[in-house]
């Protein structure tokens, strides 16, 4: 064994044990509760999307006249094709689910305070980018309603003041919805935003390792008990047993929640209920309740506030002298967010 | 500041190669389970990916129009273009009027897939690139197909009301605009020669 570690060590001078120690970062002890493992929850899917997204782009077709019917070949007649498409849409789900309870779990344990504003924004980025594929794989199926929902969606961006129109036609690659917008998307959900966001999710896990994790503390647990564990084994059999926790309920779920075939995009026909994916809603809610540009702008303005939050959330703490505002203000919104949602998923129009 | 009531985890050895609670038997069996689960879990994901990266056979045939049975002469031979841009050699051989009366053979070669050509002559499909030599059911009689005992796949055809079509394999539909005959030849000897066809349409 050392004479295989001697012959790897002289040609890859790295050392073993130097990596080890680096990586080994001492993890705090409320990361044994199941709760505050959450983070690799949308790391191990975003796996799980890659994996099964690669496999999917080997019969995919982006084109209008083979999009559809190429799907439609991966769901019936593929070896496993229901399944590993399956798979993705649930990923894809659960992704954008754990990306949010992340960020919720983050943002009410002001975790993300002086010094990691920073990685707030990091990390809001992430969520954006998590969406932003949600919406282009959704896209590529061709059916009526992911067909409307991206030229919906589109005609969203045009209301966009100044650079609306712009936006518009970097997205569909013209003024309407052509035979090159398909390709757009593909490449756009394929390898653009998987790129840029495994990039700001190295600097995200960087800056994780760099400030390490806030350490919180709980009632009735002694300090002096409540030491810090090593990443490697303990928090890693924990993500471990999280993935394949992950994989059997993803597999639950493509077998008793199959996906299916709806009917093919038909550019002249609208169908009479349109809805985008759940995780849209409150948007869609949104736009129904405001004037197009009114409500670009107020939404903007929203993500914006999200963005900046650690500094205004500073702001506000030094103003009025209360540290738990966050958590009001934090609640109301969270309520509003699944309010506008509940309301979209429970009405046809 | 958080209040958490959730469960921990099950406590961590100090020394993760040390048993935890001093019980060898649940050391061993939970980690054994680990690393079942991993191998199990993931190896039949890999083996999923890869059965899902083969070619589908669903064995389903879809019956595509070839011709009116009428209009092909005892010894000619029709030149038919499935889906997906294979040739197929389709000769009547009979006047009884049933799909047995025909015979449809691919004119790729089994062996390293050049495409076969009729030598009325010989009374043999002949395929240039390894001298490979067909008889007119279609089996190899020379050559690397004939050493290996292989045949030019043969096609499943049907008549209904006096209309002969071709029974393809679902697989083979992915390019459905190539699809149809090409061409019927004289009633001169069962096969086509596919170089013929291009020169007479060349001439044309």
């Amino acid at each position: 064994m050392s004479d295989v570690r001697g012959w790897i060590g002289e040609r890859v001078p790295v050392s073993i044990d130097a990596v080890a120690a680096m990586s080994n970062e001492p993890v705090p002890h409320h990361l044994k509760r199941w709760w505050f493992a959450l983070g690799g929850t949308p790391a191990y899917l975003f796996v799980v999307q890659i994996v099964t997204g690669v496999l999917l782009a080997f019969y995919y077709q982006p084109a209008p006249q083979t999009a559809y019917e190429s799907v439609r070949y991966i769901t019936e007649e593929a070896a496993f094709g229901w399944y590993l498409r399956g798979l993705h849409k649930w990923g894809a789900t659960l992704m954008i689910a754990a990306v949010v309870l992340h960020q919720m779990r983050v943002f009410f344990t002001g975790a993300y305070r002086k010094p990691r504003e920073l990685n707030w924004m990091i990390g809001m980025t992430l969520l954006v980018c998590t969406l932003m594929l949600g919406f282009t794989g959704y896209s590529l199926v061709f059916e009526q309603l992911s067909y409307w929902g991206a030229t919906v969606g589109a005609n969203i961006s045009d209301t966009v003041p100044v650079v609306g129109p712009l936006m518009k036609q970097v997205l569909l690659g013209g003024d309407t919805y052509n035979d090159r917008t398909l390709s757009r998307f593909f490449i756009l959900h394929g390898a653009v935003l998987p790129v840029l966001l495994i990039l700001v999710l190295m600097m995200h896990i960087g800056l994780v390792r760099l400030l390490g994790v806030t350490e919180l503390e709980f009632e009735g647990e002694d300090p002096k008990t409540a030491k810090p564990f090593n990443f490697f084994p303990e928090h890693f059999y924990t993500e471990l047993i999280i993935g394949l926790t992950l994989m059997i309920l993803l597999s639950a779920l493509a077998v008793l929640v199959p996906v299916e075939m709806g009917p093919r995009a038909d550019p002249q026909v609208t169908p009479e209920v349109i809805k985008p994916e759940w995780f849209f809603y409150v948007a869609f809610r949104w736009l129904k309740l405001f004037s197009g540009t009114t409500a670009m702008l107020t939404q903007g303005f929203i993500v914006f506030v999200m963005f900046g939050w650690p500094f205004i959330d500073a702001w506000l703490v030094r103003r009025f002298k209360y540290a738990e505002i966050s958590v009001w203000i934090g609640v109301a919104g969270a309520s509003a967010i699944m309010g506008l949602t509940m309301w979209e998923a429970l009405v046809a129009h | 500041m958080a209040h958490d009531h959730a469960a921990p985890l099950a406590p961590a050895a100090d020394d993760p190669a040390a048993p935890p609670g001093g019980s060898r038997a649940l050391w061993f069996t939970s980690r054994l389970a680990m690393v079942a689960g991993l191998l199990g879990g993931y190896g039949l994901f890999a083996w999923v990916s890869g059965r899902f990266m083969l070619p589908a056979h669903t064995g389903q045939l879809h019956q595509l129009f070839v011709t009116r049975v009428s209009d092909v002469a005892v010894g000619a031979t029709l030149l038919y273009r499935t889906p997906d841009g294979r040739t197929v050699n389709v000769t009547r051989r009979a006047q009884t009027g049933a799909a047995t009366d025909f015979i449809a053979l691919s004119s790729t070669c089994p062996h390293l897939g050049c495409q076969v050509r009729w030598e009325a002559q010989n009374e043999r499909y002949f395929c240039p690139c390894h001298n490979g030599t067909f008889n007119t059911e279609g089996t190899a009689t020379g050559g690397p197909p004939g050493d290996a005992g292989q045949a030019l796949p043969r096609y499943g055809l049907t008549v209904d009301k006096g209309l002969l079509y071709i029974l393809v394999p679902a697989e083979q539909l992915s390019l459905g605009d190539v699809a149809g005959l090409v061409e019927v030849t004289t009633p001169v000897g069962p096969g086509h020669d596919p170089c013929l066809t291009r020169l007479k349409g060349r001439d044309a």
